[in-house]
């Protein structure tokens, strides 16, 4: 009878390579649903972006729409480094999800006629529209008027795209994260060289928070994917979000948050009305949002949506990630009340 | 880029108009170029997937063309909004959206819930194709009267969200109603709908006007005041061809211009 002998370092070697192999199985079985690979790029692009630099948000205090916002704008766009948008072709997409009285649930115009000044008279961008997709209606006319959008862009002499109805463009989708392999897109947003998100502050009963990412539901056709295009929300809406901000066509992007005035509790159309006095801005969306979060009173690290795009390398969420400038967060701060669970 | 809900709704409004017969014989070619091999049909021509405008076309083609449209038909008796069967999911889209989430109709596109708008419009399909009797007609009927919002018309889905009621819109509130018309559903869940459409207190666009315009001129034989179907139906013609830009069209958007034409022929 032979005898067999197993070393102790051999034995070691063994426990390793079954642990390994143990290790990798249970993995394998966890990113089953989406694939082990994209897991992994995901995985690895977040674990990347912890070494990037950080992402730069500005903070700005406006106490009233009839304030100095042109000059908030300027010493925002400043502060968050935004990118160089001179002789760019560029979409100004506020949120005009709908007019309800007294619900603030969308961007006021005035925030976004300073915009569209800055942009064409100090950065000088070659074409500047406004464009928006609306979702609970069909036709965004009556919501311009409602609004005082059809008048402000009839004085800044700006044309309104309405995103539902153009050309249509399809868009490969390099994430990975919805079941979809590309998404059509407006032609108006696809061919642009920059996309400026302008959002309002304010909570969201299904993401918790509505910000710069939540406000590119906007920029999808509603005559492809219906209205509310909720097509959209069965892919899960975290994943389709994570879509559209790794898949977005554009080249530049920044947002622009109007939180002036903001809106807590049932979001994004029934809540109530609170007096921020900021504006925020930033070219990275999470930061953005995340920032938005903390401004709220709120923590980004308990919204899903905020936490997988970051585990996904699509921007920073941690506050040491993030690198605040113009007026401190904590003299901006309000404690919104969160959106019930939907 | 030419999309099919323009084509056809400008085609069933033009049909019956002799000056325009070369016009429809180009979009039925348009519509028919445009079908898919599964029978239905895309938006436009790069849309690579059937949808809720399967239902526009097979209206549109209805008259002309019977067996493009049956294969329409078929496309859209198998395929329906989701449905819920989990006891206790019922009772949350209850509470959260107050729907009965058993009953579907259609949707905008296949894998999605139902909605006012394409369950609507695929009855308006279905009827112009003379299929009266078949369940899912049936089930599409009960869906828009459980979707109704309490107090008159339809939103684009659920009449609640979450905390709050929400407003009818024109174009739900209308096509909802001219497809129970085309079913004689009269109660008074229509009844207070015809009434919300009545009111004049909206912001007045092309967009509101041509929908009113166009349920009204259409709904004479229905409703039992005529007179005042009447009334509404030359205050809203009125009121739309003061919209009418000097191209031709309103507010620019070929979607709001089809609908606005399809009251030229009254």
């Amino acid at each position: 009878m032979t005898n067999f002998k197993i070393s102790r370092r051999a034995l070691l070697r063994l426990a390793l390579g079954g642990g390994i192999i143990a290790g990798g199985a249970v993995v394998y079985k966890q990113t089953e649903s989406v694939g082990f690979d994209k897991w992994a790029r995901w995985m690895l692009r977040g674990q990347a972006a912890r070494f990037a630099p950080a992402s730069r948000v500005a903070l700005a205090a406006v106490p009233s729409y009839d304030a100095d916002v042109l000059g908030a704008i300027r010493a925002l766009w400043r502060d968050a480094n935004a990118p160089d948008l001179q002789n760019a072709n560029v979409v100004v997409k506020p949120n005009l999800v709908d007019y309800i009285t007294e619900r603030p649930c969308y961007t006021m115009p005035q925030v976004t006629a300073a915009l569209l000044q800055f942009l064409r008279e100090e950065v000088r961008v070659k074409s500047v529209v406004v464009a928006e997709g609306t979702t609970f209606r069909r036709d965004p006319h009556a919501l311009l008027i409602q609004t005082g959008y059809r008048d402000m862009l009839a004085r800044q002499r700006v044309a309104f795209v309405d995103l539902n109805y153009d050309d249509l463009v399809p868009i490969p989708l390099r994430g990975g994260y919805a079941k979809m392999d590309k998404l059509f897109m407006a032609r108006t947003v696809a061919q642009a060289d920059a996309l400026i998100s302008v959002p309002k502050l304010k909570t969201h009963h299904w993401t918790r928070i509505s910000g710069s990412i939540k406000n590119l539901f906007g920029i999808v056709p509603g005559v492809k994917y219906g209205f509310p295009k909720n097509t959209l929300h069965i892919q899960g809406i975290d994943a389709f979000l994570a879509e559209l901000v790794d898949s977005l066509p554009t080249p530049k992007r920044f947002a622009l948050v109007d939180g002036i005035v903001g809106l807590q509790g049932d979001g994004p159309l029934f809540g109530t009305p609170v007096a921020s006095g900021a504006l925020v801005g930033g070219g990275d969306f999470l930061a953005v949002d995340a920032t938005c979060a903390r401004l709220m009173g709120l923590d980004p690290a308990a919204m899903e949506i905020l936490v997988f795009m970051a585990w996904a390398g699509l921007g920073q969420i941690d506050a040491n990630r993030i690198e605040l400038r113009g007026v401190g967060l904590d003299t901006l701060r309000k404690n919104y009340e969160p959106a019930p669970s939907a | 880029m030419s999309f099919v809900e323009p084509t056809a709704a400008v085609m069933i409004a033009l049909e019956q108009d002799a000056f325009a017969v070369d016009l429809v014989r180009r979009a039925r070619a348009f519509l028919k170029q445009l079908q898919r091999a599964d029978g239905g049909w895309g938006i436009a021509a790069p849309d690579d997937e059937s949808g809720w405008m399967t239902a526009w076309a097979v209206w549109a083609l209805a008259q002309s063309d019977d067996d493009v449209a049956q294969r329409g038909v078929q496309w859209l008796l198998n395929h329906s909004g989701l449905r819920v069967t989990d006891p206790k999911e019922i009772e949350r889209v209850k509470q959260v959206l107050k729907i009965d989430a058993t009953i579907t109709g259609w949707p905008w596109l296949p894998g999605d819930a139902a909605w006012i708008f394409p369950t609507a419009l695929a009855l308006l399909a279905l009827n112009a194709m003379r299929i009266h009797e078949h369940p899912r007609e049936q089930e599409a009927i009960q869906y828009l009267l459980d979707r109704a919002i309490p107090t008159g018309g339809w939103n684009i889905g659920n009449p609640f969200m979450v905390t709050g009621d929400l407003p009818p819109t024109v174009e739900n509130t209308a096509l909802a109603l001219l497809a129970l018309d085309a079913y004689a559903i009269e109660n008074e869940i229509t009844r207070r709908a015809r009434a919300w459409l009545a009111q004049e207190n909206f912001t007045p666009t092309a967009f509101e006007w041509a929908w009113r315009a166009w349920y009204w001129t259409r709904s004479k034989s229905q409703v039992s005041d005529l007179k005042a179907s009447e009334e509404y139906a030359n205050r809203a013609l009125v009121a739309l061809k003061e919209l009418q830009r000097a191209d031709g069209s309103f507010d620019g958007n070929p979607f709001t211009t089809a609908i606005a034409a399809m009251t030229l022929d009254v």
